[in-house]
């Protein structure tokens, strides 16, 4: 499989203290390939670098042949990033939202459109996007966010909990989603404490705790290597 | 429409609440309802005063007294009005006028007139009827000084011309005249110092306030769109964008400017309202006005182009000031903190341009003035009046420098991790996550 995404030996220092200490990782096209662990173990960190929020100490990250340092402004064209705690402009409504998000990836009238109509359907809010954003409940502004992070159908979407604050009803839609545009080619990033989740949507999982990768492989091959029912369990026996 | 416009159309939408739009027009109405209530009472303060003159003594030397305390005239106008006190006594009259429109009222003691012919003192007595304290009521306090003065000039005017005849009474009590002359630079024309002084600071005293004004609005108004980004969640998703961090910057500056200025002018218009109630009858002075002009204090074109020069190089210096601090705020209450240090750094040199003259201050007060940016536009209005057009070049090369210096820091602060990890946490120090 070809990927889009390659990351070797990335480490982050925050002043003294070392969150990242020295990960590998890749990810495939149209794969899903997810960061699980404890909080505070990195993760957040990792996909923080890959969106170019952060500047990695040390490493290489290179996404589609464009090195992160060199050319961050090619990883930014390709990418789309829905931090954990993600927010809309309360002022907005919805649909001006999107309008103002999708003019930075469209070029064209007609492609700001079909992004809007991709939107549209992804957030399923109907007449609820002609009012602004500051009336929404927490479900609807993550939908809405997930929807502007799907609708340029980026090369690589990164995902930092996608479904956290979410019902049940909510997380699994969104999860169907996920799932959908994955199939459709889109490369998926993601981090979660959701095991049930991790599994459902990744096609390879990584194990990280305290800046190290402790494992990884397909939900299979970790649960095979572990002798464990399930991802939880992986966890637990990779850590001891 | 392209990134940049993009962006720079959604911060003003971020900006123009509907609570700033309700401030202002507050605002407003309220600086222009005070205002057309202190030019009605200005107004009033400056018509005939009513005095109610109670007459007990009846000579022919308090008649004429009276007589000529009602035909004082200023610019053909009548100063005062008298009428004849309610009642025959003393107490009948005060009584009487407790209720009345009439705040004044004077009393010729019996035998006042025999008095003045001994040149003995028989003192009148006044009433000043204090029903409110206003700025307008007080202007009660000074009529009967003016009355007195009035009468007791007139009064010694006649001893004169009854002991010294021939001899011109006013030339005896003040035998020295003065003309007066005021010299600017190269310019010299007759008036008087503290009129022209006075004539000036109530024409360009609310220059330093607009440009106060419009310095902390637009700072506030980025460190706030900065902070409310933090707040809302929106900046993480904002700098993953494809579009350069110098433009969010530039976007983020550019909106606080505008809608800084919009407000700032809508502030001063409500001001101009309100002061133009207080002060009105101080720019009708003509006379003033043509000497002001020849010495060469007027505001012309070309001082006021310069003058926005300075101003906007202040404004430049304060969003990109505003904006390092923005970064360091966690959130819309944290930035409201942070507007703090630019609203002294700027009151300092507003305060000074009131009460103190910057040439007289002591070296290092002076340096501490000259190195805040905001101090030049401040001192550029009076250099402007004074024709010192170096100095005032000389601020602007200065804050064009701190400028270039405080964009530089802000772009690269926008380009790193300090943007998110960068935050200021009081009674700690900075901690770096």
């Amino acid at each position: 499989m070809e990927n889009v995404l390659d990351v070797n030996g990335l480490k982050k220092f925050y002043g003294s203290l070392e969150a990242l200490k020295g990960i590998d990782f890749q990810v495939g096209k149209g794969e899903v390939f997810a960061l699980i662990g404890p909080n505070g173990a990195g993760k957040t960190t990792a996909l923080r670098i890959v969106a170019t929020l952060l500047s990695p100490s040390d490493g290489k990250v290179t996404f589609l042949n464009h090195d992160l340092k060199k050319n961050p402004d090619k990883f930014r064209e390709n990418i789309s990033y829905l931090p954990e705690e993600a927010g809309a402009y309360r002022n907005l409504k919805g649909t001006d939202y999107l309008k103002f998000m999708a003019r930075f990836y469209s070029g064209s009238e007609d492609k700001e459109k079909e992004f809007l109509e991709r939107a549209q359907a992804i957030a399923g809010l109907g007449e609820r996007l002609k009012e602004k954003v500051g009336t929404y409940s927490k479900g609807m502004v993550r939908k809405l966010l997930l929807a502007r992070a799907l609708m340029t159908r980026p090369a690589l979407a990164i995902l930092d909990e996608p479904t956290s604050g979410l019902d049940v009803i909510n997380s699994l839609e969104v999860r169907e989603i996920i799932k959908r545009f994955a199939r459709e080619g889109i490369s998926v990033l993601l981090s979660s404490h959701n095991m049930l989740e991790i599994e459902f949507l990744s096609d390879r999982v990584a194990l990280i705790d305290q800046g190290r990768i402790l494992d990884q492989g397909t939900s299979r091959e970790l649960k095979d290597k572990y002798q464990a029912p399930n991802l939880e369990i992986v966890f637990r026996s990779a850590l001891q | 429409m392209n990134k940049f416009t993009n962006l720079l159309a959604k911060e003003i939408r971020e900006l123009i609440t509907k609570q700033l739009i309700f401030s202002l027009v507050f605002t407003f109405v309220l600086f222009y309802f005070i205002g057309q209530i202190a030019k009605s009472e200005a107004r009033r303060a400056a018509a005939p005063q009513k005095i109610a003159a109670l007459d007990l003594d009846g000579s022919d030397v308090s008649r004429n007294l009276l007589q000529s305390l009602a035909t004082k005239s200023y610019k053909r106008a009548a100063v005062y009005l008298i009428e004849p006190a309610p009642g025959k006594t003393r107490e009948a009259a005060v009584e009487a006028l407790r209720k009345s429109s009439t705040n004044f009222l004077l009393v010729i003691p019996a035998g006042f007139g025999e008095s003045v012919a001994r040149f003995e003192a028989k003192p009148v007595e006044t009433f000043t009827f204090m029903k409110s304290f206003s700025i307008a009521a007080s202007r009660n306090s000074a009529v009967f000084t003016a009355v007195l003065s009035y009468l007791n000039s007139i009064m010694s005017d006649e001893y004169l011309k009854q002991k010294i005849a021939g001899i011109a009474p006013e030339n005896l009590k003040n035998p020295i005249k003065s003309k007066d002359f005021v010299i600017i630079k190269d310019r010299m024309e007759e008036g008087s110092a503290s009129d022209i002084t006075g004539f000036v600071f109530s024409q360009s005293f609310f220059i330093p306030i607009i440009l106060m004004m419009i310095i902390i609005y637009s700072a506030q108004m980025v460190i706030s769109a900065i902070a409310m980004e933090k707040q809302n969640k929106t900046l993480e998703t904002l700098l993953t964008v494809p579009i350069r961090r110098t433009s969010i910057v530039t976007a983020k500056m550019l909106a606080a400017g505008l809608v800084g200025l919009l407000s700032a002018a809508i502030y001063m218009l409500g001001f101009r309202f309100y002061m133009g109630g207080l002060m009105g009858n101080m720019a009708a002075r003509s006379d003033m006005s043509q000497i002001i002009r020849k010495l060469g204090l007027t505001m012309d074109a070309k001082a006021y182009i310069i003058l926005g020069v300075s101003l906007f190089f202040a404004i430049l210096c304060a969003l990109a000031m505003a904006t390092i601090l923005g970064v360091l705020a966690e959130d819309f209450r944290s930035a409201q903190s942070l507007v703090m240090p630019m609203v002294f750094l700027v009151l300092i040199p507003y305060l000074i341009s009131f009460i103190a003259d910057f040439r007289t201050l002591s070296l290092p007060i002076k340096i501490i003035v000259l190195a805040i940016p905001f101090s030049h536009p401040f001192l550029a209005v009076q250099n402007i009046m004074l024709g010192n057009y170096q100095s005032v070049l000389l601020g602007i090369l200065y804050m064009l420098v701190v400028f270039v210096i405080l964009v530089v820091a802000a772009a690269r602060i926008f380009s790193t991790d300090k943007v998110l990890t960068m935050k200021l946490r009081w009674g700690r120090k900075k901690v770096v996550l």
